[in-house]
């Protein structure tokens, strides 16, 4: 269904990799000048043209790719839908030019994910041997001097979580069954990312965190970027889904993201006034689903046209997730500002009507 | 003669351009040193080699007529123009003030006395240009990576000509004093030269260089200068006499973010720059870790390590020598701070900026708002005296006002001249206050650091409580400093103060000082200020505050223990006389129907039950639906403790109301009379928890109430018609003495 980035992206790595005379540290494909530039875009001497693959600021991108090259891990946190995943794929794929070394982190992703398994066939026919031994994407990256990525790290239970510690502080592996240890190969590194505002995330540990360098992506700064992103991930979404309806109005996409800007940055975009923020992140990823989901709505019960009513209520379960704090929040924000912008009468009615 | 005069091109408050002056001066060994700063302070110069003196300190030159016509000039130990003085003073070279007097300038009607001469900073624009994130950086790369290539005087030359290079472009702003400034900078290096100096060093803004080199003097000769001078007199307000003197500065200040024209984004970070020799960033990082540790926050020396060699890596990776401010402060945040925002503005506040307070002798000239305080209290007559001694204002006399407003202005700089008797805190009704008046020696020092806020006791007083005001962060301090305010008398800070607490309100979640915000902000919209907009202004963020009053109010109620249920009480009698007050039925309404939502059992007694009594007394709900409440509230089943706190909720502090009250009277009334014996003795410790609070007057009086408007049924069983009044007539005084009451 879709290729992974070192393939999809594979002319503007080779074309970088041609005009790229700086340094490169040990094992990595690309210098971190170029991987920079492959992340944030530019054109090379020869005439190239590199996308971007991240919109936003080049510092953050910089802070990542030192970090890789000073031998560090790399945590990247934000709240869902700020690219984690898409940023440390697209690191992996131009640092090592493999982004398939991946551990899916979940609250059941158990220890074998991380270290090693065994193939209990050859294990009680051999007894324990390295070939009865199953490596873990970590170990392979060990071995190989690759790039390893950990998704959503904070889902995974804290005693998983603390067998990175001596993988990355001491860059070994013991495996005592075999009386041996696996060592990383230079140029191994990981690439965490984390949810850290989320419910239901296991905290990292002290020791765990001082051997992450982090950056915190941020969401989108200008509310025509946010209405962008929004607009066309909902267009291919509708596609993907095959959705009935309208292409929705511009408008009422702004009014959603307005919504979910406001109540997130704590004040109303004109700054006049200060606003509560709810529990829960309001990223732009929910911004989508509400989209979505309204156009659904207004595809199988309604006329085909998104209206008020049909965000109304996904807007609402995004916004309360404590029943008691936000629905306080909520309700000062419908009554101090919802109720006197003009042209939201609709809105506030629908809001109200759900509450 | 053309090469005997050196001008050295600086930044201002560049530590790199600090550093080269310094070298360069060495160089050259000049017998006279002209700097580029108020003439009028030149008797003042032979202070910045005291002991005492501490930089950051500002150079202060006002008219002392009229003291708000003023002009600072701060200095760092680390501004070039600092170091030729210091340096010009251990050499025992001439040093001298060679910039325009402010007498001379235009710019006469400058809008504030911190923002003295906006200025340019083309070096600055230059380092943009180049894409530097700060002029320093951009500077360093070009000059002190080059360190050692000898020769400092070649890099001024250089400077000269890039400078020269933009004057040549028209379209850049320039300072309508530009002309006159540089006529009276030649002027100051004819005459120096005339005075047979054969070494010379003019230490100015890198801006003016090209103006002033030997080709320029040519080409401007000394008359035409002296006629810009002359014109520039002419057409100037008539000469003043302008006073000058050294004050504390602090970095706070000398940051551009507070509106200093020449002003710097980091002068801690350049005070670093040019106090660490070497192994910039281990020692800045150390610091970091050092604060950091002060803080409580974890840092560890191999995060120290990790954060040093992260820094060093961003630099090469931008393509830079050494690590910047941008590239540590990048690889604290990712390294030691652990992404978290927090830890770094406390960096930035103690370490980028700093905190530094500079430090004058005391053999320094006084300041104006010294002068403007002594001035008031001649004219209000009052002593200062360091005795303690009591005064008694009466604020319907003008003279008495014009006092407490003074004593409350010099409380709002920290200037605790007068304390106010806590006993009389005038509330807001009364027209007495009294005070404690004591002078101390420590206060001298206080009205020389206030100095910095204003040069008189109004304006400093109000740009202080505008400073406080930015940092203030809780809802309860800005009321506080609302009320304090509104006494000092300063309506021009009553507007941001509102909006500010309006901004706080809406993000604090605390119910308990919105509504000690409220009555306050209330007391404005209801009595005004001096200025009628006031009310305008205020009104609709009351109306804000109530909304998110009512919105939170249930939840703030609930859980309550019996101190915090006492504290709430008093609260909403202060938001329901506040709110009686407004001329807004909107508002009333809205707070009415809130009150029902705290008067359920979930809620402690004396809240809720006082949440009734104020519909009650509102008119709002009938006397019967109290009169429901309270049996529920006091049926048998109940914990006689929760049973007395609804009894106080309702009644306490108000037994002068029972006596005047028929209806509240009745409802307490029917209640007692209505209750079986058992019941009656069970709850009669309960009831005499309250009761017991009135005063022995206000009981009796009550007592009297009931016999009175219950005629003979007050004794509850009705009169037997078949008892004989003879024979009653008999026991009758027997009887009456035995209940007490009196002869008839």
């Amino acid at each position: 269904m879709r290729e992974t980035a070192e393939r999809q992206f594979a002319d503007e790595l080779a074309a970088l990799a041609r005009v790229d005379d700086r340094e490169r540290p040990p094992r990595w494909r690309l210098s971190p000048w170029a991987v920079v530039t492959y992340l944030m875009g530019g054109s090379l001497k020869d005439g190239t043209v590199i996308t971007p693959k991240y919109v936003g600021n080049k510092r953050l991108i910089e802070i990542a790719v030192a970090t890789l090259a000073t031998d560090r891990a790399l945590l990247l946190l934000g709240v869902p839908g700020t690219a984690k995943s898409w940023v440390s794929e697209h690191l992996a794929a131009a640092i090592s030019g493999d982004s398939t070394l991946m551990v899916q982190g979940t609250a059941g992703t158990p220890e074998e994910a991380i270290r090693y398994g065994w193939n209990y066939a050859s294990l009680l026919a051999k007894g324990p041997s390295r070939e009865a031994l199953v490596p873990s994407p970590v170990m392979r990256g060990m071995a190989e001097g690759k790039i390893v990525r950990v998704e959503e790290l904070t889902r995974v239970p804290s005693d998983v979580q603390d067998t990175l510690i001596t993988i990355l502080s001491e860059k070994t592996l013991p495996i005592p069954e075999l009386n041996a240890e696996a060592r990383a190969v230079k140029g191994f590194n990981v690439i965490a990312t984390a949810n850290d505002r989320d419910k239901g995330v296991n905290e990292l540990s002290s020791a765990l965190k001082r051997r992450f360098n982090t950056v915190v992506l941020p969401v989108p700064e200008s509310m025509e970027e946010e209405v962008g992103i929004v607009e066309q991930r909902v267009a291919q979404l509708g596609r993907a889904l095959e959705i009935p309806a309208e292409k929705p109005a511009i408008e009422e996409i702004r009014r959603v993201v307005t919504v979910f800007r406001e109540l997130r940055e704590g004040r109303t975009n004109d700054g006049k006034s200060k606003l509560k923020s709810p529990s829960g992140t309001l990223s732009t990823a929910e911004a989508i689903s509400v989209v979505t989901s309204g156009m659904a709505l207004a595809a199988h019960f309604g006329d085909g046209r998104l209206r008020a009513g049909d965000v109304a209520s996904g807007m609402i379960g995004a916004i309360v997730k404590d029943p008691v704090q936000d629905r306080i929040v909520l309700h000062e924000y419908l009554e101090t500002v919802v109720k006197e912008r003009d042209g939201w009468k609709d809105l506030y009615r629908a809001c109200k009507d759900v509450l | 003669m053309p090469d005997d005069v050196a001008i050295l091109g600086v930044r201002h408050h560049g530590p790199g351009s600090a550093r080269l002056v310094r070298r360069a001066l060495d160089a050259l060994r000049p017998s006279v040193v002209l700097v580029e700063g108020p003439p009028e302070a030149v008797d003042l110069l032979g202070l910045a080699a005291h002991a005492d003196m501490q930089p950051p300190v500002a150079l202060l030159v006002y008219d002392p007529e009229s003291p708000s016509d003023a002009a600072f000039y701060p200095f760092a130990s680390f501004s070039p123009e600092w170091v030729a003085v210091r340096w010009a003073l251990a050499a025992n070279a001439t040093v001298r003030f060679i910039d325009a007097p402010r007498s001379a300038r235009a710019d006469d009607d400058s809008p504030a006395p911190d923002a003295p001469r906006p200025r340019i900073d083309p070096l600055e624009a230059m380092a943009e240009a180049a894409g530097f994130s700060d002029g320093e950086a951009w500077w360093s790369k070009l000059i002190e990576e080059r360190r050692g290539d000898g020769e400092p005087l070649a890099v001024f030359d250089a400077i000269r000509e890039v400078m020269a290079a933009l004057r040549a472009d028209s379209t850049l702003p320039r300072d309508a004093d530009e002309d006159v400034r540089e006529a009276f900078m030649r002027r100051g290096i004819r005459a120096a030269i005339k005075e047979g100096h054969e070494r010379i060093a003019v230490v100015c803004g890198a801006w003016h260089g090209p103006a002033l080199t030997a080709a320029a003097r040519k080409e401007r000769s000394a008359k035409a200068d002296d006629e810009v001078i002359a014109s520039r007199k002419a057409v100037g307000t008539a000469r003043r006499k302008m006073a000058a003197t050294w004050i504390p500065w602090t970095y706070g200040r000398l940051a551009s973010e507070s509106g200093y024209g020449a002003g710097i984004t980091s002068p801690g970070w350049y005070e670093h720059l040019w106090t660490s020799g070497d192994r910039v960033s281990e020692r800045w990082l150390a610091k970091v870790a050092r604060l950091m540790r002060e803080e409580d926050l974890d840092a560890s020396p191999a995060s120290v390590i990790e954060s040093v060699r992260m820094a060093d890596t961003l630099a090469s990776l931008r393509g830079r020598a050494l690590a910047t401010l941008e590239d540590l402060s990048d690889a604290t945040l990712s390294t030691l701070c652990h992404g978290d925002d927090a830890p770094m503005r406390v960096i930035e506040r103690g370490l980028v900026i700093g905190e530094r307070l500079g430090a004058v002798p005391s053999d320094a000239p006084t300041v104006p708002l010294q002068r403007d305080l002594a001035a008031l209290q001649k004219s209000l007559r009052m002593k200062v005296s360091a005795d303690s001694a009591v005064l008694d204002l009466d604020q319907r006399k003008e003279n008495d006002l014009a006092r407490s407003h003074l004593l409350h202005r010099l409380l709002v700089l920290g200037i605790e001249w007068g304390k106010l008797r806590p006993s009389e805190t005038r509330s807001a009704g009364t027209f007495r206050e009294t005070w404690t008046l004591q002078w101390t020696p420590e206060l001298a020092v206080r009205v020389i650091e206030a100095a910095r806020w204003g040069n008189t006791v109004a304006d400093a007083a109000a740009a202080r409580a505008r400073d406080r005001i930015r940092t203030a962060t809780s809802l309860d301090a800005l009321a506080e400093l609302l009320r304090h305010v509104l006494f000092a008398d300063l309506p021009d800070v009553v507007e941001p103060l509102v909006r500010r607490i309006n901004d706080v309100a809406a993000v604090g979640a605390d119910i308990s000082s919105l509504m000690d915000a409220i009555p306050v902000l209330a007391q404005i919209a209801r009595y005004g200020n001096v200025r009628k907009t006031d009310a305008e202004l205020v009104e609709p963020i009351l109306h804000g505050l109530c909304v998110r009053l009512c919105a939170g109010l249930r939840a703030a109620c609930v859980s309550l223990d019996d101190d915090a249920a006492r504290a709430m009480r008093r609260r909403l009698d202060a938001v329901h006389g506040a709110l009686a007050t407004l001329d807004r039925a909107d508002v009333r309404e809205m707070w009415h129907a809130t009150l029902p939502q705290v008067g359920d059992d979930a809620i402690h007694g004396l809240v809720a039950a006082r949440a009734w009594r104020l519909l009650l007394d509102a008119d709002a709900i009938s006397a019967d639906e109290v009169a429901i409440r309270l049996s529920r509230a006091l049926s048998r089943g109940n914990d006689p403790a929760a049973a007395s706190a609804w009894i106080e909720g309702l009644l306490a502090g108000s037994g002068a109301v029972l006596v005047h009250d028929d209806r509240l009277l009745s409802i307490v009334d029917a209640w007692v009379t209505g209750l079986s014996t058992e019941a009656f003795e069970a709850i009669v410790p309960v009831a005499r928890r309250t009761f017991a609070t009135f005063e022995q007057p206000e009981r009796r009086m009550i007592g009297e109430r009931l016999r009175r408007s219950l005629p003979v049924a007050g004794g509850g069983a009705p009169l037997d018609e078949s008892l004989d009044p003879e024979r009653v007539a008999l026991v009758h005084p027997i009887l009456r003495l035995i209940f007490g009451e009196p002869r008839s």
